[in-house]
């Protein structure tokens, strides 16, 4: 009886945890901390914070239960990441909730998301100069976009041992927007230029809003077929909102679906990161050029709105650079909020928001290339 | 292999140069493409009211083309009902009266295609000409 009771207790997650599973439930908890207390991206770190306290549940491999371990459910439900379906669910969703009228009234504001996707390619530099393979580089350096969705689909093409680290880097940064973005903002520009207003976004008409997607989906994926998984589903997803004749579809996509698609798409995300295959050095570099990454995208955007201010008569707000990278609407936000400090009456958040709809066309695109590159 | 050697040995340069010039260009082209939806859609706009102004325009035009076939549509009375028919008006007028007299009291009645009627009864000889502008009754044929 003691003899069953001592192979018991050898089985039990106390016996088996070692410091890697408890630094990570750390992790967890601190995800979960910031998701629910401090509301920093809930959507997103609550599932994944939870996923990450159930995938560093130590266990006796080899019982089907862990995330790698084949035949195991958990294994199945992962299935969605490493193939890309979730991210192109995510994009369904995406489009159907986005209105992209601000950016149709004001097509200049384009360029600023695809100013901010630079970083990609800077990071892509950076993680061949830390010695990464060109896949993974490619994988790291999409963390640029700061489009989660965008990295997972593009790190599962690539390098899907390292989803969990771009993964969670990915959303990390998302999610530190309010810490990250505002210095560099307020770094690269004045106060005047913090101060500068912008025009009322002209009326946009229905039939416009209706050609967009069909016009995107068709300039975009002939450009990089590659992103159709993408691109694809956003346009469609767009499409069925302005069509006007499929609500139910459109309502779907943009609750049930969606939402379906993130808790599957963070809580197994979460799970992947057990520590014994996620605390490695590559993971702390991949953490490290994120950073750096998120960075670059940000000041590119801002200072490239400063080249274009030497250039047009009525002059744009330079702080909506930094709204070019694709964490919608995290950055369109910090944007309008840090606009709101310098004046009450600045309102950036419309013109944020088209910044931020370029971003994720730009950043699926940039996927779509660098996953093109290792055909 | 670390630092530039292994940016330059996976063709680090290439892919950054190329990869941001590609999604640069794409989203260039994209926004000149939206710029110009709104425009070339007020000029369709603007095309398809034209064509429907002309759409609108075009009956009165050609009106008198379709006279004949409205002749025919009407279905105007008989010559013999309308001489029983205006046999009275002409009753109320002195001859010779002037035809204008005539479609006067016609629409004071209110009656159908005055016109047509009263050029029906003059093709059929109901009504004569006196060579003077004025018309007489044929007592004969329109009894």
């Amino acid at each position: 009886m003691f003899d069953l009771l001592v192979q018991f207790l050898a089985n039990t997650g106390y016996f088996l945890a070692d410091y890697r599973h408890i630094i990570m439930l750390v992790v967890g908890c601190t995800f979960l901390y910031l998701g629910t207390a401090k509301k920093y991206e809930p959507l997103l770190l609550v599932p994944i914070g939870f996923g990450i306290l159930v995938g560093n549940i130590p266990f006796f491999k080899g019982f089907g239960l862990g995330i790698y371990e084949a035949n195991s459910v958990l294994h199945y439900l992962y299935f969605g990441v490493t193939t890309g379906v979730y991210p192109s669910i995510v994009f369904l969703g995406l489009g159907a909730m986005t209105d992209f009228s601000s950016l149709l009234a004001q097509p200049k504001l384009m360029l600023l998301g695809a100013a901010a996707q630079m970083g990609i390619y800077f990071t892509l530099l950076g993680a061949l100069f830390m010695g990464f393979l060109p896949r993974e580089a490619a994988s790291i350096a999409i963390i640029g976009g700061a489009d989660g969705p965008t990295s997972i689909f593009l790190t599962a093409k690539l390098a899907p041992h390292l989803i969990g680290p771009i993964a969670i880097a990915a959303y990390s940064y998302m999610a530190l927007i309010p810490v990250i973005q505002p210095p560099i903002m307020r770094l690269l520009t004045s106060r005047e230029e913090r101060l500068i207003r912008m025009p009322e976004p002209r009326e946009v008409s229905k039939k416009e809003k209706l050609i967009f997607p069909i016009a995107g989906v068709l300039l975009c994926c002939f450009l990089a077929p590659t992103a159709l998984p993408l691109l694809g589903m956003l346009f469609l997803g767009n499409f069925l909102k302005e069509c006007g004749v499929v609500n139910r579809l459109a309502n779907t996509a943009q609750s049930a679906i969606i939402d379906t698609a993130t808790i599957f798409l963070g809580f197994t995300v979460g799970c992947s990161t057990q520590g014994d295959v996620f605390l490695t050095p590559k993971s702390l570099g991949i953490f490290f050029l994120g950073s750096i990454a998120f960075s670059i995208a940000t000041a590119s955007g801002v200072i490239f709105a400063k080249i274009m201010n030497l250039f047009l008569k009525r002059k744009i707000n330079p702080l909506l650079g930094a709204a070019g990278v694709s964490a919608v609407p995290g950055s369109a936000r910090e944007v309008h909020l840090m606009g709101l400090k310098e004046d009450p009456n600045n309102f950036l958040l419309m013109h944020g928001m088209a910044c931020n709809s370029s971003g994720v066309i730009g950043s699926a695109i940039c996927a779509g290339i660098l996953w093109s590159f290792f055909i | 292999m670390y630092g530039f050697d292994n940016i330059t040995a996976n063709n680090g340069w290439a892919m950054a140069v190329v990869g941001s010039t590609i999604v640069f260009a794409g989203l260039v082209v994209l926004s000149f493409v939206i710029s110009q939806i709104h425009k070339i859609l007020e000029l369709w706009e603007k095309r398809s009211f034209r064509k429907e102004r002309r759409k609108e325009a075009s009956p009165t035009d050609e009106a008198p083309k379709i006279q004949g076939p409205l002749y025919k549509a009407q279905h105007l009375p008989s010559v013999n009902d309308l001489i029983s028919i205006y046999r009275p008006l002409v009753e109320q007028l002195k001859e010779p009266f002037e035809i204008s007299q005539l479609f006067e009291v016609s629409n004071k009645m209110d009656l159908a295609h005055p016109h047509l009627s009263i050029k029906q009864l003059w093709e059929a000889d109901v009504l004569i000409a006196q060579g003077d502008g004025t018309f007489t009754w044929n007592k004969q044929k329109g009894n």
